[in-house]
């Protein structure tokens, strides 16, 4: 599964969107566009993230950059993923 | 099915009791709830097993630690240690309203951690179990606590200055707040300290979690934690389901694979 399904998996989960994130591209914003994104949810979606996806979010990437859309995270977790190996 | 209330240093603590209609249960199970937001997300999972191990004839109690729910104090008064009485309390409760049968604690994530630990104390060679998404260490839900914080305050741009901050309130004997909770330096510490501990004596465990992706898998701090238990000759029953994460989710969702195969293995215990 590439990391953009994976994460769409993640985000539909949390945020119980139920299969919204079908029609969720790159471009799709998410920080202050989806109601359901609220500050407990961003942790949720970096917690569920980190354990299922294996990555370490930092704390200084707590930023509204990284959720601003689908594809700012999707870059987000692939930068993150390509550091490990 | 009632609702009582349970002494318990400093004042009382609401639980609701599931007992058997007539006779003697089978068993007594202690419920600890997660942390925060994820006790109320939770609430209406806990509810349905909690009935069907009643309708298996387990007594059940399900106990609101001090601060939560409606036992006395606020979240702010509440320390990991008084929340590992608590649970030494509610066994105790069980004990004399039901006599000496096999005993098990049931915890969902960090409720599990106070679960484990309260065993460990308990004396009780044969009490067993019951882990739901257990965390293995509370370091990391102190983490997303904190990051609740970071993360209301994104726009301000400076989530590691603030998490720091947070953290040296937390040293200098400070109560920081994050998501509507208050969270005291003695709450803070213990719950960073503590780990999930495997039974003493020769309880059982048995070891469920939920998952979307498939196949569901255990995480792999779960199944090294695991793997070390039974290395050390402990008995664990261990699985991985396909469920949403109930105690996180924006909406309240329903794990009945994890209700099935929860209630299969205390029926078979």
């Amino acid at each position: 599964m590439g990391v953009q399904e994976e994460l769409l998996r993640v985000i539909d989960e949390v945020l119980s969107l139920k299969g919204r994130t079908a029609s969720f591209t790159r471009a799709t914003p998410l920080l202050n566009a989806i109601p359901e994104l609220d500050s407990m949810a961003v942790v949720s979606l970096i917690t569920t993230i980190e354990e299922q996806m294996g990555i370490t979010v930092d704390d200084d990437d707590i930023d509204g950059s990284t959720f601003e859309t689908v594809g700012s995270l999707v870059d987000f977790v692939s930068m993150k993923l390509a550091a490990q190996h | 099915m009632r609702g009582v209330f349970i002494r318990a240093e400093p004042g009382l603590r609401f639980c609701v009791h599931h007992g058997p209609e007539q006779g003697h249960p089978r068993g007594m199970v202690l419920y600890v709830h997660p942390w925060g937001e994820e006790m109320n997300k939770a609430r209406r999972m806990a509810a349905w097993q909690a009935r069907e191990l009643c309708r298996q004839g387990y007594a059940v109690l399900q106990i609101d630690l001090l601060g939560c729910g409606d036992s006395s104090g606020d979240f702010g008064d509440a320390s990991w240690e008084a929340w590992v009485s608590d649970v030494l309390a509610g066994v105790q409760w069980l004990r004399d309203m039901h006599g000496q049968g096999p005993l098990w604690l049931w915890g969902l994530r960090a409720g599990a951690l106070v679960a484990s630990e309260a065993l460990q104390r308990l004396g009780d060679a044969a009490a067993n179990l019951l882990l739901w998404q257990p965390t293995t260490a509370g370091k990391s839900v102190l983490q997303q606590f904190l990051r609740t914080r970071a993360a209301a305050e994104m726009h301000a741009g400076d989530s590691k200055g603030l998490l720091q901050r947070l953290r040296a309130d937390l040293a200098a004997g400070r109560s920081v707040e994050a998501a509507g909770y208050r969270v005291s330096p003695a709450l803070a510490a213990g719950l960073e300290a503590a780990r999930l501990l495997a039974p003493p004596g020769n309880g059982r465990v048995v070891w469920l979690e939920v998952a979307t992706r498939q196949p569901p898998a255990l995480l792999p701090t779960s199944a090294s934690c695991i793997a070390a238990w039974r290395a050390d000759g402990k008995q664990v029953q261990a699985q991985a389901l396909t469920g949403p994460g109930f105690w996180q989710t924006q909406e309240i969702e329903d794990a009945p694979e994890l209700i099935a195969t929860t209630s299969a293995a205390l029926a078979a215990a």
